[in-house]
């Protein structure tokens, strides 16, 4: 069964979503040739973008460091 | 590279990005962790890398200089029609690319050039948006030949200009910036923007 509250997943969407908003800034910013364009592009994308990246791999190294104790769960692991 | 690849690319991101977030539970999988690690890390870095080259080069554009209104002036310098108004004569027989003709005259051509012209753009957004632009505008250094030399050094006109030669020691001191090309009684009408209501304007033929 799906876990809706497994931190991981909850790190990974909140580092998604931080993500796609810089990435959706950084695009909007290309349809105004103008410094403000530029200034948003790297302030407002730039930082959100950056501060999903830096989320998600602290998720990654944590998940390195701390296995889930469902580990040999996983649907490839070979399990009886 | 072109806006509209630039813009795919985001695209793309967007989607995978959106898939991760829609469906966390993928990166349980190795695939997943693969997709992950591809939405989240290499495809934004990449992503933001070509976004901000595509910035960098917009950022050289003339339309982009005198989007600020301080510089209206300053375009409209361009297009006076008198060939002794030095920024006017290369604007208007190509002596620099128009389109990006503010910074072909304006970037300082050393290794860090580009950069430092950056900085410097950010310094005025500064300016315009923040504190208000001195007035009169100045440039921050006496201009150097340098940027002057970076085309004209070697020409043929440059090196044979009577005036240029008409001294042995004169070419050697345009050479090493002891002697400004901009120099009163060389090529000292430069943007000249007080002067704007008394000169007649080229009309580029559409």
């Amino acid at each position: 069964m799906h876990n809706h509250t497994n931190p991981v997943h909850s790190r990974l969407r909140l580092s998604g979503i931080f993500i796609i908003v810089g990435l959706v800034i950084q695009a909007l910013s290309f349809l105004w040739n103008h410094p403000l364009s530029f200034i948003a592009f790297v302030t407002l994308g730039g930082l959100l973008l950056a501060i999903g990246i830096v989320l998600y791999l602290l998720t990654v190294v944590n998940m390195a460091a701390n296995p889930p104790e469902n580990a040999d769960a996983r649907p490839h692991a070979p399990h009886s | 590279m072109p806006t509209f690849l630039i813009l795919a690319v985001l695209v793309i991101t967007i989607i995978l990005a959106g898939l991760v977030v829609a469906r966390p539970a993928l990166t349980v999988a190795r695939g997943g962790k693969v997709l992950a690690f591809l939405a989240f890390f290499i495809f934004p870095v990449f992503a933001g890398l070509l976004g901000l080259e595509n910035h960098m080069e917009r950022s050289k554009q003339t339309s982009f200089c005198l989007t600020c209104h301080v510089m209206g002036q300053y375009g409209k310098s361009l297009y006076v029609d008198d060939s002794s108004y030095i920024p006017a004569a290369h604007f208007q027989n190509g002596r620099v690319p128009r389109d990006q003709a503010c910074y072909t005259c304006h970037t300082d051509y050393t290794i860090f050039g580009t950069f430092s012209s950056k900085m410097k753009g950010l310094h005025h957004i500064y300016a315009q948006y923040v504190t208000k632009p001195q007035q009169p505008i100045k440039l921050y250094h006496p201009y150097n030949n340098r940027e002057c030399l970076h085309c004209h050094d070697g020409s043929r006109s440059f090196e044979q200009g009577a005036l240029h030669t008409a001294e042995p020691q004169t070419m050697a001191d345009i050479k090493s910036n002891k002697l400004s090309c901009l120099s009163s009684g060389c090529h000292d009408t430069i943007h000249n923007v007080k002067e704007l209501d008394h000169v007649k304007f080229w009309k580029p033929v559409q």
